[in-house]
């Protein structure tokens, strides 16, 4: 942890990365308890209005709708749906990627070829094409549906983790001890792979919001009113001209997100993996 | 010998990639929700009308009958025919809409390689300095940046506030693609965005790791001028990573046409996979995905084959490699 | 490295100027006369598959037997000449003589009657099979003569030939391999190149019918899926003409100088609330959401203003039309509402889904809206925003709650009988009212126009009671550059580009 602190005093855009990231957290939690409005609610007096005027900081869109708050609450959706999928995605990849580098042999080769012939659809078409044929997506179909598109690349990753420790003393020590293969892999290895699998965590977060915030543009996300970012972007570009505020600032919002997300993500490579 | 071994191998592989995801995304897509002939016909579709089409599109026979009659007609060179436009071949407008999207693609490699491989090798060569830190900054920033943001970033510059660049890329009639090559430049910058920091940060890592190498690191106590040593030595290794990179990414790149496309009304490949998944086109939905897979598995497949072209020294032992 | 990186500079420069210099190759062409339309993607483009939105295409490709004259109102013959009844039973229609299809072949009665008869063919699903399903026998005694005698009177029947499914094929063409992609008629225009979600490229139809038309000598469609992106096209001068704009678009043409924007006429969008299933199967629950909208701001976020640009009513009998009768608005009354919602039984609100498309002009606003303002009332709407081809494909006619984009009948008894009658084919509200039925069938029999408007003032008070629907009229915006002169489209929704021309 002193190690920790102490790397990130050398690192300015780890500092920043961080920094933003915390905000936006702190925005998701108490923005919208502290925005006058509701993400709903419309200034019918103040359509489009420009940033700084009737009280709308960001300006409105053309239902008269705060363009902050709506970001604030999109925050929330965002934030909730990315960390799920980096989560899920992330145990999923675990739980397959290291049954199979664990036992090895035929188990291994399968999969290691399923995972080939999975990952030649890339995630952004599959999730595209599943979500646009069900048409209804709500936060839980989207949420499955990007994890699964991403545990391929994760269950990789977690493989190839799981196999730079395997031949390790304290891995055999534990099968002479006779404990059984889940203890051995969740209980002795998992620990000390905690550094790939942590960086695989974080990067899938930006990956996770870099995705659906392309779904949501490409109009197969959630359904309106909610305030998603992406979603926010492809509703107002027709207006962009009139208010660009509505489209800029969304989009200011999500890039803000990622590169926090990504600057973080890089010092935690650097903290974990790199430097060991 | 091994070589061809390898080469076969991988062939093989090729073919049964392709094979399994033709399997999948037909799957996919037949036991997804709604009825075809119904979509076709609208809701004023009477149940008689709805039977005859089922029966003459062969909806009624049993799946691997259809994946049969799909798969073979694909390996024919014929697509179907679309059920959105009924009676229009996917041919007809597959092949023209490929070709613009692999123009565009083109187009953006040839920003991005040198811009990245030139901001990348600065980078390496400047490790630790300033320079280093505003380019891998900037890099990081762009390639998080989802392309539909960088895109409208460059279309609020270049055509809201400069009005030099159209916001969308359509192609006058009668005329082609060719004569009409500015209508490339903003989709391909927004590319160029996102492709710039995946590839500056693998030309800057490998560009490190060769700088410090000792065969450099002996050239350059030898007395060889630093410019001799970057260009002539340093580079020609530290070019191999991010070769695989660049060709590792064109499957990616054509999944990512997809955002660009949409926001520039660019006639391609990407904005023709997102209208036939919002009409539910089933025959064009699977030709498209099915053709992005392709291109994702044969720029691998080169992209291997390039890369043990370019160093012998690779063992043939198969496997991942 | 360094001539990599040169002979790469070399290579986009070179690509940006051929660019730049290219953009002025479209000029160069010799004096014709061409005009240029961007519009929505069209998905089938066959008459009478074919779901409105190829506005521009098919009009100017096929004829039809009636027109509508844009600035009067009026009927005025087209391929028919003349057309005559004594009974509201047997029909003759005069065909005009000399005219010819694009293959070169004579357009004859057989053609008429095969135009008929196809809208009965079941393996087509024919969007006009209901209104010609009244149709007893199609006698053609003459080549230039069609007789059609109806199962029942029905005055007004004429107007069906205007309809915009109703255009006039070749009995000799086949429509089922080549409407799609070789569309052929008697229009204005010919059909040369279709790229499918592209464009397409008319040419001038030298032996039109019509002396002096058309006045363009090519027509180029631009197939372009947003509507932001075809006004982009409109404003850089690659276009001429953009239908289908939103306000917002509208106010902003007007500030550019150099463009113009007309509103032919008002299109209605119906939110309908089904009478056969819960919740709206009770009136109380019908009543209380039409005391929970205030019109004023659905107007609003619609871009307009109501009464001005933007009508609301609880009838489906738009105001333009001589059969409206003037009901006052119920105004907002949120407490009302909750009231009938308690009484209904639903004293703690309740939630239904709301259909619609997503793409559709006004679609999200005015579903958004709704959703926000009925919530006090103790509505929670679940909007369900789709496509508007999977929308009217797939959700349509089986909501609990929708909302659709409805063009004018010019005779409302047509709209009627298609959409509210308890049998009708499109009546998306599935309303089952024995009085409002009973009033449709006695308006399209009824020959006495005094006796017929009282039928309709009977029935729009019935709305107003009990009705499955609100109406909004929004209006029909077609931004066109300034020097498009004399376009026209009348309330059939039927361009007639044949008469445009660019000065």
């Amino acid at each position: 942890m002193k190690d920790f602190l102490t790397m990130l005093k050398r690192s300015p855009a780890a500092i920043i990365g961080i920094s933003i990231l915390l905000l936006w957290i702190l925005i998701a939690i108490f923005g919208p308890s502290i925005s006058p409005y509701t993400y709903t609610a419309m200034d019918m007096e103040n359509q489009m209005t420009a940033p700084g005027q009737g009280g709308h900081l960001l300006g409105t869109d053309s239902l008269g709708r705060d363009v902050l708050t709506r970001i604030m609450y999109g925050s929330r959706t965002i934030l909730t749906i990315a960390l799920m999928t980096s989560l899920f995605s992330s145990i999923a990849g675990i739980i397959i990627g290291f049954s199979a580098g664990y036992f090895g042999g035929n188990i291994d080769t399968i999969f290691l070829r399923v995972m080939d012939i999975v990952m030649a659809i890339p995630p952004l078409v599959l999730s595209m094409v599943v979500l646009g044929i069900l048409g209804d997506s709500s936060i839980l179909s989207l949420t499955i549906i990007v994890s699964i598109a991403y545990t391929p690349a994760t269950a990789r990753v977690a493989r190839g983790a799981l196999l730079s420790c395997k031949g390790f003393e304290y891995v055999d020590a534990a099968r002479i001890r006779g404990e059984n293969h889940l203890y051995i892999m969740f209980v002795e290895i998992l620990p000390n792979t905690i550094g790939p699998v942590l960086v695989e965590i974080t990067a899938r977060f930006a990956y996770s919001i870099m995705m659906i915030a392309s779904l949501g543009f490409l109009g197969v996300g959630l359904q309106p009113p909610t305030p998603d970012w992406g979603m926010m972007v492809i509703e107002n570009k027709s207006i962009i001209r009139e208010a660009p505020w509505t489209v800029l600032y969304p989009s200011l919002a999500i890039a803000s997100l990622v590169i926090a997300i990504s600057l973080f993500s890089d010092f935690v490579n650097k903290v974990m993996v790199n430097d060991k | 010998m091994q070589f061809l071994t390898w080469l076969i191998k991988r062939l093989g592989f090729v073919i049964l990639t392709l094979v399994a995801m033709s399997m999948l995304i037909f799957l996919l897509v037949e036991v997804m929700p709604g009825d075809v002939a119904q979509t076709v016909l609208g809701q004023s579709a009477t149940p008689e009308s709805v039977a005859a089409l089922r029966e003459s599109m062969g909806l009624d026979d049993p799946l691997p009958v259809r994946y049969g009659r799909w798969a073979g007609g694909f390996i024919q060179g014929d697509l179907g025919e679309s059920l959105y436009m009924r009676g229009v071949q996917i041919n007809t407008i597959f092949w023209r809409k490929v070709g613009h999207s692999v123009i565009l693609a083109l187009t953006a490699l040839l920003f991005y390689v040198p811009l990245s491989i030139f901001f990348g090798v600065l980078a390496g060569v400047k490790a630790g300095k300033l320079t280093d830190s505003i380019i891998s900054f900037f890099g990081l920033a762009t390639m998080a940046l989802p392309e539909f943001v960088s895109g409208i970033l460059l279309i609020t510059l270049f055509s809201v506030k400069l009005s030099i660049l159209p916001i969308t890329s359509v192609i006058p009639i009668g005329q082609s693609l060719w004569g009409n090559l500015h209508i490339l430049i903003l989709p391909a910058l927004s590319i160029t965005f996102v492709m710039f920091g995946y590839v500056s940060r693998m030309q800057r890592s490998s560009m490190v790791t060769v700088m410090n190498s000792d065969y450099i690191r002996a050239a350059t106590l030898k007395g060889m001028p630093r410019g001799y040593v970057i260009f002539r030595h340093a580079l020609r290794n530290a070019l191999l990573p991010t070769i695989t990179i660049i060709g590792m990414n064109m499957g990616w790149l054509f999944g990512g046409l997809i955002v660009v496309e949409t926001l520039f009304g660019f006639p391609g490949l990407g904005s023709l996979t997102l209208s036939a998944i919002k009409t539910r086109d089933i025959p064009l939905i699977e030709a498209c995905v099915l053709f992005i897979t392709a291109i994702f598995v044969f720029s691998t497949f080169l992209t291997d084959m390039l890369y043990v072209y370019l160093n012998p020294r690779i063992r043939f032992k198969g496997g991942d490699a | 490295m360094k001539k990599l990186m040169l002979t790469s500079l070399v290579l986009v420069f070179l690509l940006s100027a051929a660019g730049l210099f290219a953009g002025g190759e479209a000029e160069a062409v010799e004096d014709k006369m061409i005009i240029k339309v961007a519009e929505q993607v069209p998905n089938l483009i066959t008459p009478g598959v074919w779901d409105g939105q190829a506005f521009s295409l098919n009009p100017s490709i096929y004829d039809y037997l009636i027109e509508m004259d844009a600035n009067t109102g009026e009927l005025i013959p087209a391929l028919a000449t003349e057309w005559t009844t004594d009974d509201g039973i047997v029909w003759t229609f005069k065909l005009r003589k000399g005219v010819r299809f694009h293959d070169g072949t004579d357009f004859t009665a057989e053609d008429v009657k095969f135009t008929l008869e196809r809208t009965q063919d079941p393996a087509l699903g024919h969007l006009k099979a209901q209104d010609f399903s009244v149709v007893e026998k199609i006698e053609t005694p003459d080549p230039y003569t069609v007789v059609i005698t109806l199962k029942e009177a029905l005055p007004t029947f004429m107007y069906a030939m205007t309809d915009y499914n109703m255009a006039v094929l070749s009995s000799e063409y086949d429509y089922g391999t080549y409407g799609e992609s070789a569309p052929m008629g008697t229009g204005a225009f010919k059909m040369e190149q279709l790229i499918p979600k592209e464009s397409a490229l008319l040419s001038k139809n030298e032996s039109y019918w019509q002396p002096g038309l058309p006045k363009a000598d090519e027509l180029q469609i631009y197939f372009v899926a947003d509507i932001d992106a075809s006004v982009s096209l409109l404003e850089a001068g690659e276009v001429d003409i953009v239908p289908q704009i939103s306000p917002t678009i509208k106010t902003r043409l007007e500030g550019l100088g150099g463009f113009k924007v007309v509103s032919p006429y008002q299109e209605s969008r119906f939110i309908a609330m089904a009478q056969d299933r819960e919740p709206f199967d009770d009136n109380l629950v019908r009543l209380a959401f039409k005391y929970a909208v205030d019109p004023e701001i659905l107007a609003k976020a619609c871009q307009g203003t109501l009464g001005e640009t933007i009508y609301y009513n609880e009838t489906p009998i738009v105001n333009a039309l001589a059969q409206y009768k003037e009901i006052p608005n119920r105004g907002q009354d949120i407490d009302k509402a909750r009231e009938l919602l308690a009484e209904a039984g639903y004293p703690d609100g309740l939630t239904v889904d709301f259909y619609y498309g997503s793409d559709h002009p006004y679609g999200t606003e005015i579903a958004q809206t709704l959703k926000e303002l009925t919530a006090p009332a103790g509505f929670e709407l679940d909007l369900k925003g789709f496509p508007r081809d999977i929308y009217l494909s797939q959700y349509w006619m089986n909501a609990p709650m929708s909302l659709t984009g409805w063009g004018v009948r010019v005779d409302p008894s047509m709209l009627l009988s298609l959409a509210f009658y308890s049998k009708g084919p499109w009546n998306e509200s599935h309303m089952n009212d024995p009085e409002v039925d009973d009033l449709i069938d006695k308006i399209k029999g009824e020959v006495d126009d005094a006796k017929r408007q009282s039928y309709y003032d009977r029935l729009q008070e019935a709305f107003f009671e009990r009705g499955t629907t609100l109406n909004l009229q929004v209006p029909y915006l077609v931004g066109l550059s300034e020097n498009v002169k004399d376009y026209r489209q009348p309330v059939t929704m039927i361009s007639q580009l044949k008469y445009a021309e660019i000065e």
